[in-house]
């Protein structure tokens, strides 16, 4: 068998609904008594990989194991695997007491069977037989598995399937947990989670709070080897959700038990986890500690997803020297000279002292007081570079800028994708790509949405409007839909720039053309142009993918 | 000069119709029921009420078909109201819609098209009173019992399955112990909607048995229209016995949470 470390272990697994990859190739393992996170935007696939190991959903590929058992198309009564519920699905007609005690009533004991001369009886293991049957039930439907992959897979399963037929285990029968059992667990349970004095109350004159340790309790009264907890903090307000992240910290410390979470929210992704799992549209973006994801973020979408950060796009100059902003600096992470990288900065990492004495100079364009420290903006010709600094300055004024080469991060750029942190809305519904407009289709931001006569968005219903001029977004353009365009005076042109980096990749020229605010657009062509030619820029509407930085609500009209 | 309205005056037209119309009904039931032809008081028709074996007999038939006619339209109408809830099947309510539609059309005319329907394939009142009563029964309230447990069951959480079956329930179970529990309110109402209303029904079993069976609101009219008034007034306080009684019994059941609402 596996590593017995490991309590759970996910292998090449995918999950494909109508045609649809909502988890692809994910592989984990997760260690005993680990407290582990799944982090990423609503729709990354991460709710679905949770309910793939509570049971919910059996995976299209891809097996999961539990202590090397493999439990990949186990019902979720069968898993030692409880959950805890987004918006708790307590039972209302029972009461905290019963709601806790369920599972434990339901809950049967195995006792060896043993005859007369004390030996145990021996019989055919009929679960596994019927998990057998099951599994190889669920191959046959599978669409996702070719005719060949199928049949390898059942005729696997048959070979145990008759392994199990013909070697009888010990058998066992089964009894209740009786009612004195069933009191010391959930009055334990109720200890753990702070409600001893509440056992008698109904489910509807609970707080959301309350509610929430109920829906605990109700999980680990039945003590799983796992719990799986659905962002289960969603839906308390901030300071609730700030005690309840540090007492399920707690808890896990004195429980012992695995925990998977899965969250939105970056900030308790890294107060809470041992172990962050980054996703984005069902691919693991990274996996690490909260301390090397936030230092060390692998990609722009983490380095963006977690925590403030600047980004920028830059190139390798020399060895251990990269050029952005305009300016070279020193860095620690060695790159081939001339490489495109993605560079992050920390608000937090930049040094503020006086003009000229820095490596650059900048103008304060806005600050705001956040309580322990000041958040700047400063503009760096056009570009805009986010501080957090605990001294005051005054509001327009020059300053000198330190980045120290510990505080560059640099990411290989992934070329698959133009990503633009710091585009904005423009009043006519446009797209703001560094001061050039483009068109783009902003009812993808909510589904079923529509555009009406005034530029508002409107909802599905057509009961909320939406205002989203001047809305932060991020904007992403896949290199093949950027289009190239000679003429750089025709209307269609969306924007002008100059063309810094050309690689030819066998078929195909892949270019980097830079517009005069340093905006880079990576896109491929079939066509030679030269370094230094100025083209413009089109991009088809619906190419452009948003999304918004605030919650869509903020901007209701 | 303006007239102006208090709150509780605007409430005086209802308790006028009230009164009308339920208040004083009720009390010339009771009237009638202990007064004789020339106004004087008697206990005549309690005693011929209970001495008539054939009147206890009509009680009795009566309580048995209002029994079976609600535990049949449960066992039928609850599984169509679990499809329904499920918006997969419903999406537009228009299935809804088309189960509750024959509400809208008088149930007199619709009885007697159920019994033309029904001889037509054979089932004729006079050689099958029992079946083709049941059946116009179940046709008949059918709908009283899909509404209240529809909207019930609208509500029901589907994470609370999910939670359910991860607590350890096999499929059964999910449904003994978490989705039945939860539309007990619903349950009870629909109950109440039809086991009343078939106890004192006349037109369906007149139509449909070919008057071959008597329930007791046949048995009333029967009283009215043969100028028994103390008879057929003693018979109605006993409907309305059995109404409060009824009430007595549920009232808990609604009272535990908000089920009361689907008391539509």
């Amino acid at each position: 068998m596996e590593d017995k470390n490991y309590i759970i272990d996910l292998k090449n697994v995918s999950k494909i609904f109508d045609g649809v990859t909502v988890v692809d190739n994910f592989n984990l393992y997760v260690k005993k008594g680990e407290f582990i996170t799944f982090l990423g935007p609503s729709g990354c696939g991460k709710s679905t990989t949770l309910r793939m190991i509570a049971g919910f959903e059996f995976p299209s590929k891809g097996e999961i194991l539990l202590k090397g058992k493999d439990i990949t198309n186990a019902p979720p009564n069968k898993r030692p695997i409880n959950m805890v519920f987004q918006r708790y699905a307590l039972f209302p007609h029972l009461d905290v007491y019963d709601n806790i005690a369920f599972g434990l009533r339901l809950k049967k004991i195995p006792i060896e069977l043993l005859d007369e001369e004390g030996k145990p009886v021996l019989k055919v293991n009929k679960e596994k037989v019927k998990q057998l049957k099951a599994d190889i039930r669920h191959t046959k439907w599978n669409k996702a598995l070719t005719q060949e992959e199928k049949e390898t897979k059942i005729n696997e399963l048959n070979s145990k399937l008759e392994e199990v037929l013909a070697n009888p285990e010990p058998a066992y029968k089964y009894r209740k947990l009786s009612n004195q059992e069933i009191d010391k667990k959930v009055a334990r349970a109720l200890k753990i989670v702070d409600l001893e004095a509440l056992e008698d109350r109904d489910i509807s004159t609970l707080s959301g709070g309350q509610q929430q340790r109920v829906a605990i309790a109700r999980a680990i009264v039945n003590e799983p080897e796992i719990l799986l907890l659905d962002e289960p903090l969603g839906a308390l307000d901030l300071k609730m959700r700030k005690d309840m992240q540090l007492e399920l910290k707690e808890m896990h410390e004195k429980l012992g038990i695995t925990f998977i979470y899965v969250t939105h929210d970056q900030e308790e992704a890294l107060t809470m986890s041992d172990t962050i799992v980054v996703m984005k549209d069902g691919v693991i973006q990274q996996i690490g500690t909260p301390k090397s994801i936030y230092d060390e973020p692998k990609n722009a979408f983490v380095a963006d997803f977690i925590g403030e950060s600047n980004i920028f796009n830059a190139t390798m100059i020399d060895k251990l020297k990269v050029r952005f902003l305009n300016t070279n600096f020193d860095c620690l992470d060695d790159y081939p000279i001339n490489e495109k990288v993605d560079v992050v900065v920390r608000p937090e990492d930049v040094i503020i002292t006086e003009p000229n004495k820095g490596q650059l100079n900048g103008i304060i364009q806005n600050r705001i007081f956040k309580g322990v420290n000041y958040e700047y903006t400063i503009i760096i010709n056009k570009n805009e570079l986010m501080i957090k600094d605990t001294h005051e300055y005054a509001l327009n004024k020059e300053v000198g800028l330190i980045i120290d080469k510990d505080a560059i991060h640099i990411m290989k750029k992934d070329f698959v994708t133009n990503i633009y942190t710091d585009a904005y809305i423009s009043k006519n519904n446009k797209v703001m790509i560094d001061e050039s407009p483009f068109e783009c289709d902003l009812t993808q931001l909510l589904a079923g949405s529509s555009i009406d006569e005034d530029g508002y968005l409107v909802s599905k219903d057509k009961k909320k409007k939406y205002d989203l001029a001047d809305a932060d977004v991020v904007a992403e353009i896949d290199i093949n839909d950027v289009e190239i365009v000679d003429d750089i005076n025709a209307d269609e042109v969306e924007a002008v720039g100059e063309i810094v980096d050309l690689v030819y990749k066998g078929d195909h020229y892949q270019l980097i053309v830079r517009t005069d605010s340093e905006e880079d657009f990576v896109c491929v062509t079939p066509y030679t142009y030269n370094l230094n030619d100025k083209v413009g820029i089109k991009v088809n509407k619906d190419k452009i993918r948003l999304r918004l930085k605030k919650d869509i609500n903020e901007y209701e009209a | 000069m303006k007239l102006r309205f208090q709150r509780k005056e605007l409430c005086i037209p209802y308790f006028v119709f009230l009164i009308l119309f339920v208040i004083i009904p009720i009390f010339l039931i009771i009237y009638y029921a202990f007064t004789d032809t020339n106004g004087n008081f008697t206990f005549d028709a309690l005693v011929n009420f209970f001495s008539s074996t054939n009147k206890l007999n009509v009680l009795l038939v009566s309580l048995l078909f209002g029994l079976v006619n609600t535990i049949l339209c449960l066992v039928i109408g609850y599984p169509i109201a679990y499809l329904l809830s499920n918006k997969k099947y419903n999406s537009n309510y228009i299935i809804v819609m088309l189960f509750v539609m024959p509400m809208w059309i008088n149930f007199v005319l619709r009885t007697g098209a159920t019994r033309d329907v029904l001889s037509w394939i054979g089932i004729s009142g006079g050689e099958h009173p029992y079946i083709t009563t049941m059946i116009g029964m179940v046709y008949n309230y059918l709908p009283f019992v899909i509404l209240p447990l529809y909207s019930t069951m609208l509500k029901l959480d589907k994470s609370q399955i999910e939670a359910a079956i991860d607590l350890g329930c096999n499929r059964v179970q999910v449904f003994t112990k978490s989705i039945f529990p939860q539309s007990i309110p619903g349950v009870i109402s629909a109950a109440m909607m039809v086991f009343m209303p078939t106890m004192s029904s006349y037109v369906i079993p007149d139509v449909l048995a070919e008057g071959k069976i008597v329930l007791f609101g046949n048995s009333i009219y029967l009283s009215y229209s043969n100028y028994q008034w103390g008879d057929g007034s003693f018979m109605a306080l006993i409907m309305l016995f059995i109404v409060v009684i009824c009430m007595l019994a549920t009232r808990n059941f609604g009272d535990k949470d908000e089920g009361k609402a689907s008391t539509w």
